[in-house]
């Protein structure tokens, strides 16, 4: 402390005390009254000298004592404003993180609802389309018909044999009748003309 | 372009020109870089401008930094379309694919790295290439255009493997099912290789005024959604049926899957936000008043650069950060 250069000296007094007032004063003035009392005369004015040396002294104590405790009150509250900056820290990386985990839910979120627009889409065209299980009922009606038509089908075909059939036997034996009976005019015409030449024979 | 100097001078012809020429580009295809921090665009002029997305993203960015870092001529016609594999930039347009390096054109060089024509059937007809598709398994790449076939191409070789046919007229745009290895493709009537959705036949969705063109496809394995002419569909692949209709009047250009979103982007200036479900959920302003390509920014390499870009009918690229609304525009 004694070895500051001289300027260092001069610019901290006239930055704790600038202007005059306050404490260097009292000091100042301290040294001259102690001046002036070692110099008095007389008794009452020594002691009442002494009293104000005192009185001034305790005044330059307590200014001393305060200066200290506020010294002490600005140490603890860098503290805290160290302690309140670090959690402040804490607090936006933990911000960060959770950006970056609600960045990574909303892409999630994003394809969940495309995968659900593409089912929609999907189940949009897909009612267009009848149901299956009546499609199926139909396809098993219609092909119960077929196969009742088909049977019907089947049945009057088998009629027709028959009546074709039948009607061949009746047509075949009207033939045969036709022919038989042919045949007997003719054989009974073959009979006559032999009996007429019989008959025309034995005349001459 | 730059400032217009307010003073009584008047344009010089080179001005006029620059101002022409940005007031009738149009951006035909973006694609994304591997590092994901830079966004390649192709316009009509066949040039290329490379935009760096970390710099126009990052808080101190200026007006310079929504320009182009580079740009380049790549062909000599539009380019159509353009896709990015590991290392390289593969860009398409009249006929020919050209592939460039991605970390030659960031330093500023414009050699490319081949160059390819697709067999054609006669050496007369120089189609356009609509569609690149990289197909990762057999690092190949398959090809779309106005010949009406498909060509797939492997990159290690390049060599032409396959020539695809079955379809009847331009083939407008490609999509790759991952799970089952198919490859589907849209054309003026139908839609899919290996089994044909004729979308204009089915009457729901069909709107014969607009013609029967699929201008747009996009596939999440089990589900499609095709576009253009006829009206926005989302199809059921497995039993081919289509499954919700979405009510939008412009035809759309491009779409995309997004989470639980179906973005699309057609006729009018907006980007369109649909739930699965048929209801729209937002419309997003752009600022050209057609959009024609949308590209989504999923590198995993570089979160920060995560946009959905816009471009199409001007000389802007619209850059999205957040789906609901426009941040800023990069231009040409």
């Amino acid at each position: 402390m004694l070895f500051l250069p001289p300027d260092e000296v001069i610019r901290k007094r006239l930055l704790i005390d600038g202007d005059g007032a306050g404490d260097d004063r009292r000091i100042n003035l301290l040294v001259k009254s102690f001046i002036k009392w070692c110099n008095s005369g007389s008794q009452e004015e020594g002691y009442s000298q002494y009293q104000r040396m005192l009185s001034t002294l305790s005044q330059c104590e307590f200014s001393m004592g305060k200066t200290l405790l506020v010294y002490d009150m600005n140490l603890r509250e860098m503290e805290n404003y160290e302690k309140i900056y670090k959690e402040i820290e804490c607090s936006i990386a933990g911000a960060h993180e959770k950006i970056a985990e609600c960045k990574k839910q909303i892409l999630q979120a994003k394809r969940i609802r495309k995968n659900r627009q593409e089912y929609d889409a999907l189940a949009k065209v897909i009612q267009h389309h009848p149901d299956r299980h009546e499609t199926l009922k139909e396809l098993e009606a219609l092909g119960k018909e077929l196969e009742h038509l088909s049977h019907i089908k089947e049945s009057v075909e088998d009629k027709l044999e028959l009546r074709r059939k039948q009607f061949h036997v009746l047509l075949s034996t009207i033939h045969e009748l036709q022919q038989t009976l042919e045949n007997d005019e003719k054989l009974s015409e073959v009979e006559e003309a032999q009996e007429t030449s019989l008959e025309t024979d034995p005349k001459p | 372009m730059d400032r217009v100097v307010p003073q009584a001078v008047p344009l010089g012809q080179m001005e006029v020109f620059q101002a022409l020429q940005r007031l009738h580009m149009t951006v035909f295809s973006q694609s994304v870089s591997p590092c994901g921090k830079f966004l390649a665009a192709g316009n009509n002029y066949g040039q290329i401008a490379i935009f760096s997305l970390s710099a126009a993203l990052s808080s101190e960015a200026k007006e310079e930094s929504k320009k182009p870092v580079v740009t380049f001529q790549a062909h000599d016609g539009p380019v159509y379309s353009m896709v990015s594999t590991d290392r390289q930039l593969v860009s398409a347009g009249d006929g020919e694919v050209k592939a460039w390096l991605w970390a030659e054109i960031l330093k500023k060089g414009s050699k490319e790295l081949w160059r390819c024509q697709p067999p054609y059937r006669t050496s007369l007809e120089v189609p356009e290439i609509n569609s690149l598709l990289l197909v990762p398994k057999e690092n190949s790449l398959i090809l779309a255009g106005g010949d009406c076939q498909l060509h797939t191409m492997d990159l290690e070789t390049g060599a032409f493997t396959r020539a695809l046919r079955g379809h009847t007229d331009y083939i407008h745009c490609l999509a790759l099912r991952e799970r089952s290895p198919e490859v589907l493709s849209g054309d003026l009537r139908t839609a899919k290789e290996v089994q044909t959705i004729e979308v204009y036949k089915h009457e729901e969705c069909s709107r014969p005024h607009n013609g029967r063109w699929i201008g747009c496809l996009a596939t999440d394995s089990d589900w499609m959604v095709c576009g253009g002419g006829p009206a926005l569909t989302l199809w059921h692949l497995r039993s081919s049926t289509p499954t919700t209709i979405f009510p939008m009047r412009a035809p759309q250009k491009h779409v995309t899957f997004y989470q639980d979103l179906i973005l699309s982007a057609g006729q009018g200036p907006c980007v369109n936000q649909w739930q699965l479900s048929g209801e729209l959920k937002a419309q997003v302003p752009g600022s050209s008043p057609g959009l024609l390509s949308l590209s989504l920014n999923q590198q995993p390499a570089a979160p920060e650069c995560k946009v959905l870009t816009a471009a199409g009918n001007s000389c802007r690229v619209d850059v999205f950060t957040n789906l609901g609304y426009r941040a800023f525009s990069l231009s040409f």
